[in-house]
C-alpha cells in the first residue's frame, strides 16, 4: 500500500505545496462544518433579537482555522497508528475550538470565578456536547434558561455532530480517502467494527447520516405533536437521536412534566441506542427487522428487567405503583440508552434518582455501565460485549466439566471467532482498569466514593448526570472540583472513541518524531 | 478438621468454666469417627474431573459453615440462626465480617471463632497452592519445578499439603511469640495470632491499642500477605534472586506508597500517624481486617483508597483474598498487548509473568475471573441496597465480602458495625464470601455444575429447543 507508513507532516510532493497529514486534512474539514454549525447558531440568535457577536466570532476563527488546515494539506493512506492519531486528532480539535462560543459569550463567566475554571468549564461542556455525553456545568449558579437562543442551539447541534460522529460527516465529502475512509469510521463509530451499509466507504457514511438525519426529523415532529414549542422540539430533537442529553431547560424533560412528551423521548431513545444498520435493513426491506437481532432484543430485555426492578422498589419504598413505572421506566431507558435526560420537576422530587433508596440506584449504575447496542449512537460498554463477555465466561466454565471439548462462543445461531471473544475480553480489561483508576484520581481531587465511580463510568460511557452530588438536577460544578471535571473530560474523550484512539493517538507523532530523530533532522 | 476444631475448643473451654467442654469433645469425637469409617469405606471415582475437585472443595467449605454454625448455636455463642451462619462463614472465609461479640469468659466459643479462621486461612492456602494450579487456573504459577536445583515447595499435592502446613503453622507459632513478647496475655496472643495468621481479622474488643502489638501485627499481616512460595524458599534457605520478584516488589511497594498515601490523605503526622497509617493500610491490602478507627478527619480520597486496596489483595498463593497482585499484573498486560494489537493486529504476543509465558487459556481464565468477580460484586450490592443499605455502604460491603477483607467503612472513614445490619442484609453477603475465598472457580463450577444437573433432571434445555421449535 502506497505511503503506509508515511511520516505525518512531511512535504511529499513539493508540487502542489501541500503536506501530507491527513490528521490536519480531516480535522480542518471537521472545524469548517463546526463553523457552519456556530454559524447556524449565530442566524436563529439574529433572528430571535439576542444577537451578540460572539457566534459570529467563534464562526470567523473556526472557519479560518479550518480552511487553513484543510487547503494546505491533503490526506494520504493510512497505517492503524495514524488512523488512531487522525481521528483522536479531530475530536480533540473540534472539543476545544468547540469551547470557543462559550469562551467568547462569556457564558461561564460568573462574577468571581478565576479565568482558569472559566477556561476549564468552556471546555468541559464542549467536550461533554461532542461526546453525546450531556454532564453539565450549568446550575443554580448559572442557568441554562438565561442563555441566548444561540448559544443554547449550538450546545444542541454540538451533542447532534458528535452523536454520529465528525469523521463519519468529513467521510461522505472526502472521497480521496479510500479505504482509510473506512478504518476513520471503524475507529470512530461505537462498537465491534462498522457494517458496510453500501459497496463505497462514502455511500456508507452518507447512507448513516441520512438515517440519522431522518431519525432527528422524526423525533422533533413526534415532540411538536407531544406539546413542545418548535425551538424547544427541534432542539431536543438533535441531543435525543445522538443519546446526548443536552436540554433548553434547567430541569430538563422534568420542565414538561408530560407523559406524551417522555413517551416520545423514550421511543426516540431506544431507536437512536438500536444499530444503525437494523434501521437501514428496516428501510431497505420495507419491514420491522429489528426484533431478529438477539443484541436488540437483549437490550429490550435489560430494559425491562430493570424497569420492572426499579418500579417495583419504588413501590415499595412509597412511591404510588403507577407513578413508579412512569418514573422507574423514564429514568431506566435515559440511563440505559445513556440519554441521561432528566423528568425530576425539581431537586428531591420523585424523578430525582439521588434522592431514591440505595436499591434502585444501584440498578442505575449497572445501566450506566452497559450503554445501548453496537452500531449506536449511544454510550457505553455495549450489549454484544456484556452478551459476547457472559458466553465466555459460561464456556470457561463449561471448560472444568468438559476439559477436552471444544467449546465455541455463540451468539444466537452464529459462532463469535475467538479473535473478536478476545477482543472483547482485552476490551473489559482496559475499560475496568480505566474505572478503578479514574475513581481513585477523581476522589484524589476531593470527590467521595459514589459520585467518583459513577462520574468515571458515566464520563467514560458518556451518559450525562450521574449518581451522588452530580444527579439530574445537580450541575457537575456541584459534584466535581475543576481538576476532577477536566479528569472526566478526557475520560469522556475516551469513552467516546471507545478507549484505544484516545490512548493510542500520540504513538504515530512518536514514531515520527523519533524516525525523524534517527534520520538526524533533529 | 471440624472434628480437629471441635474437640481443641472442647479443651481449651477448660481454661474457662469448662460448660462447654463434655459437649464440643463429644460432637468433635463423633464427627471423627464418622469422618474416618466414612474415609475408609468410600472409595474415590476412578476418573475424577477438574470439576469435581473443584466441586468439592466448595461442598467441603459449605459443610463446614453449616457444622460450625451449629456448634455456635449449641454452645451459645449466640442464639440466632442468622449471626451463627454469619460469624461461622466469616470465620471460615476469613473476612472480617462477623455479626457476634462473644463474652470474654467463654473460652470455647472464643477458640471456635479463632479456630474457624484459621483453618479457613489454611483452606485457602490449599486452594490456591494446592488446588487450583493443579486443577483449575493458573497452572503455570505451581512451584513444582526444579529450577536451578532448588527445592521446590509443591511437587506433587501430597508434599504441598505437608509444607503449606509447615509455613502456616510457622507462622502462626512466630506471630503468637510476637504478641506475648509484645504484652498480650498468651491466650488473647494465640487468638489474635490465628487472626493474623489467616488473614481473619476478627478478634474481641480491640487488642492493638498498645503500638509495640500494633507493629507487631503490622508485620504479621505483611508476613502472612506474602506468598507462600516466597516465605517457602526463605525457610529452606534459597533467597538469592527473591527480591527480583515483580509481585512480591509491587507488594511492598503498594503497602509503601498506600502507607504514604493515607499519611497525606488523614491527620496523622509522626511516628504515631505512621504506625496507624502502616496498621490501617496493610490490614486493608492483606485483607485482613483488623479494626483500626480513623483519628482525625479523613479525605474523601481515603475510604476509596482502602477499598481500592482490599481488592486488589496481597500475594497469589497467601491466605489473603481480592484478587491479589498477579492476577492484577496479568490484567495489566493483557491490557498492553490488547494495545499492541490495536497497532499491528496480526502480531502474535505472548505474555510473561515471573519469566514464564503464560498460556492463553490461563489469561482467559483470568479475564473471566475479573468478570466473574464484577458480576458478583455487582449482584451483591444490588442485593443488599435492595434490602435497606445506601449505595455507598452496599457498594463497600459487596467489595469486602468478595475480598474476604474487611471490615466496612463509612464515607468519613468510621467504622461500620455488621450488627446495624438487618438479618437479610447479612445473609445476602454469605455467597459473595464463600465465592471470594475460593478464588471464584471453586464455587462458581459448582454452582454452574449444580445447574447443569438441575436442567438434565427437568430436561430444561429440550423444552426450551421445543418451545422455540413451537413458536418459530
Amino acid at each position: 500500500m502506497r505511503n503506509v507508513g508515511a511520516v505525518e507532516g512531511e512535504r511529499v510532493n513539493p508540487i502542489k505545496g501541500r503536506f501530507q497529514s491527513t490528521t490536519a486534512h480531516v480535522s480542518g474539514l471537521s472545524l469548517l462544518f463546526i463553523s457552519a454549525g456556530m454559524l447556524l447558531s449565530a442566524v436563529v440568535e439574529y433572528l430571535d433579537g439576542t444577537a451578540g457577536n460572539a457566534l459570529l466570532l467563534a464562526t470567523l476563527a473556526t472557519a479560518v482555522g479550518g480552511i487553513a488546515l484543510w487547503w494546505t494539506t491533503r490526506p494520504g493512506a493510512l497505517d492503524h497508528a495514524s488512523i488512531f492519531t487522525a481521528v483522536g486528532g479531530t475530536w480533540v480539535a473540534a472539543s476545544v475550538v468547540g469551547a470557543l462560543p462559550y469562551l467568547l459569550a462569556g457564558t461561564f463567566a460568573v462574577a468571581g470565578r478565576p479565568w482558569t475554571v472559566v477556561v476549564a468549564d468552556a471546555l468541559f461542556e464542549s467536550i461533554s456536547g461532542y461526546t453525546a455525553t450531556g454532564s453539565t456545568v450549568f446550575g443554580g449558579h448559572n442557568r441554562i434558561v438565561d442563555q441566548g437562543s444561540g448559544i443554547l442551539l449550538y450546545r444542541q447541534l454540538t451533542q447532534w455532530a458528535g452523536g454520529m460522529g465528525i469523521v463519519v460527516l468529513v467521510v461522505t465529502v472526502l472521497p480521496s480517502l479510500r479505504a482509510s475512509g473506512l478504518g476513520l469510521i471503524d475507529a470512530e463509530a461505537p462498537g465491534m467494527g462498522v457494517d458496510r451499509l453500501a459497496p463505497r466507504v462514502r455511500d456508507t457514511a452518507i447512507r448513516f447520516w441520512r438515517l440519522y438525519l431522518g431519525l432527528t426529523v422524526l423525533i422533533a415532529v413526534g415532540f411538536l405533536v407531544a406539546g413542545m414549542g418548535p425551538f424547544d422540539a427541534v432542539a431536543h430533537a438533535l441531543t435525543t437521536a445522538s443519546t446526548g442529553g443536552f436540554s433548553t431547560q434547567d430541569l430538563s424533560i422534568g420542565y414538561w412534566n408530560s407523559v406524551a412528551v417522555e413517551s416520545v423521548l423514550i421511543v426516540a431513545l431506544i431507536l437512536a441506542a438500536a444499530n444503525f444498520t437494523l434501521h437501514s435493513r428496516s428501510w431497505s426491506q420495507k419491514r420491522i427487522t429489528h426484533f431478529g437481532d438477539h443484541e436488540f432484543r437483549g437490550f429490550l430485555s435489560i430494559l425491562a428487567i430493570c424497569t420492572l426492578v426499579v418500579s417495583t422498589l419504588l413501590t415499595l419504598d412509597g412511591m404510588a405503583p403507577g407513578r413508579a413505572l412512569r418514573i422507574g421506566l423514564f429514568n431506566v431507558v435515559t440511563l440505559g440508552t445513556s440519554g441521561g435526560f432528566g423528568n425530576a420537576t425539581g431537586a428531591g422530587s420523585d424523578g430525582d434518582w439521588v434522592r431514591w433508596a440505595g436499591g434502585p440506584q444501584m440498578v442505575l449504575l449497572f445501566l450506566l455501565v452497559f450503554g445501548g447496542c453496537t452500531g449506536s449512537t449511544a454510550g457505553g460498554v455495549k450489549v454484544m460485549r456484556l452478551r459476547v463477555g457472559m458466553a465466555h465466561a459460561y464456556r470457561t466454565l463449561r471448560g472444568f466439566r468438559h476439559p477436552r471439548a471444544l467449546l465455541p462462543v455463540r451468539q444466537g445461531d452464529s459462532t463469535v471467532p475467538d479473535t473478536i471473544v478476545s477482543r472483547v475480553a482485552g476490551f473489559m480489561v482496559v475499560y475496568g482498569i480505566l474505572v478503578v483508576g479514574g475513581t481513585v484520581l477523581v476522589a484524589a481531587l476531593g470527590t467521595d466514593l459514589v459520585t467518583a465511580v459513577s462520574g468515571v463510568i458515566g464520563s467514560l460511557g458518556n451518559m450525562g448526570p450521574v449518581l451522588g452530588e452530580a444527579g439530574p438536577t445537580a450541575s457537575f460544578v456541584d459534584g466535581f472540583s475543576t481538576p476532577a471535571r477536566l479528569v472526566l473530560a478526557v475520560l469522556m474523550l475516551v469513552g467516546r472513541l471507545e478507549i484505544f484512539p484516545m490512548l493510542l493517538m500520540l504513538v504515530a507523532p512518536y514514531r515520527s518524531l523519533r524516525g525523524a530523530g534517527r534520520q538526524g533532522r533533529y | 478438621m471440624f472434628s480437629v476444631l471441635a474437640t481443641a475448643s472442647g479443651l481449651v473451654d477448660l481454661l474457662g468454666s469448662g460448660d462447654d467442654t463434655v459437649l464440643l469433645v463429644t460432637l468433635g469425637g463423633l464427627v471423627g469417627l464418622v469422618s474416618s469409617i466414612g474415609y475408609t469405606r468410600i472409595r474415590p471415582a476412578g476418573r475424577i474431573r477438574d470439576a469435581d475437585v473443584l466441586g468439592g472443595v466448595t461442598l467441603c467449605l459449605l459443610l463446614l459453615v453449616l457444622m460450625v454454625g451449629a456448634l455456635h448455636l449449641l454452645i451459645g455463642t449466640t442464639g440466632s440462626v442468622v449471626d451463627a451462619l454469619t460469624d461461622a462463614t466469616a470465620g471460615l472465609t476469613t473476612t472480617a465480617l462477623g455479626a457476634v461479640t462473644p463474652d470474654l469468659a467463654d473460652h470455647g466459643g472464643r477458640f471456635l471463632r479463632a479456630g474457624s479462621q484459621w483453618i479457613g486461612g489454611l483452606g485457602a492456602l490449599m486452594v490456591a497452592v494446592a488446588v487450583l494450579p493443579f486443577f483449575g487456573a493458573e497452572r503455570e504459577f505451581a512451584d513444582r519445578s526444579r529450577v536451578h536445583g532448588r527445592k521446590p515447595m509443591a511437587p506433587n499435592q501430597r508434599t504441598a499439603v505437608r509444607n503449606i502446613l509447615y509455613v502456616h503453622g510457622g507462622v502462626s507459632l512466630g506471630t503468637w511469640a510476637g504478641y506475648t513478647l509484645a504484652g498480650l496475655g498468651v491466650f488473647d496472643a494465640l487468638l489474635v495470632a490465628m487472626a493474623t495468621a489467616s488473614t481473619g481479622g476478627m478478634v474481641d474488643g480491640d487488642p492493638f491499642t498498645d503500638p509495640v502489638v500494633q507493629w507487631v501485627a503490622v508485620v504479621g499481616m505483611a508476613v502472612t500477605g506474602t506468598s507462600l512460595v516466597v516465605l517457602w524458599r526463605l525457610v529452606v534457605g534459597r533467597s538469592r534472586g527473591l527480591f527480583r520478584s515483580i509481585e512480591l516488589r509491587s507488594y511492598l511497594g503498594l503497602l509503601v506508597v498506600g502507607t504514604g498515601l493515607l499519611l497525606l490523605w488523614t491527620d496523622g503526622s509522626g511516628p504515631d500517624g505512621i504506625r496507624r497509617a502502616a496498621f490501617t493500610v496493610t490490614a486493608a491490602l492483606t485483607t485482613t481486617g483488623f479494626p483500626s478507627a480513623p483519628a482525625g478527619t479523613w479525605a474523601a480520597a481515603a475510604p476509596v483508597l482502602l477499598l481500592g486496596l482490599v481488592s486488589i489483595g496481597p500475594m497469589t498463593g497467601s491466605t489473603g483474598g481480592g484478587l491479589q497482585i498477579l492476577r492484577h499484573r496479568a490484567l495489566l498486560q493483557i491490557a498492553l498487548r490488547e494495545m499492541v494489537r490495536q497497532l499491528h493486529p496480526s502480531v502474535v504476543s505472548k505474555v510473561r509473568l515471573g519469566g514464564r509465558v503464560v498460556s492463553e487459556l490461563t489469561l482467559a481464565r483470568i479475564v473471566v475471573i475479573q468478570f466473574l468477580v464484577v458480576s458478583v460484586l455487582f449482584a451483591t450490592a444490588t442485593v443488599v441496597a435492595s434490602l435497606g443499605l445506601d449505595l455507598a455502604t452496599a457498594l463497600g460491603v459487596a467489595v469486602h465480602a468478595i475480598s474476604t477483607g474487611g471490615p466496612v467503612r463509612a464515607l468519613d472513614g468510621s467504622l461500620l458495625d455488621p450488627t446495624d445490619w438487618s438479618a437479610p442484609v447479612r445473609l445476602a453477603i454469605l455467597p459473595a464470601m464463600v465465592i471470594g475465598r475460593l478464588s471464584i472457580y471453586p464455587a462458581m463450577v459448582a454452582a454452574s455444575s449444580a445447574i447443569s444437573v438441575v436442567r438434565h433432571r427437568t430436561r430444561l434445555g429440550r423444552r426450551i429447543r421445543a418451545f422455540r421449535r413451537r413458536t418459530g
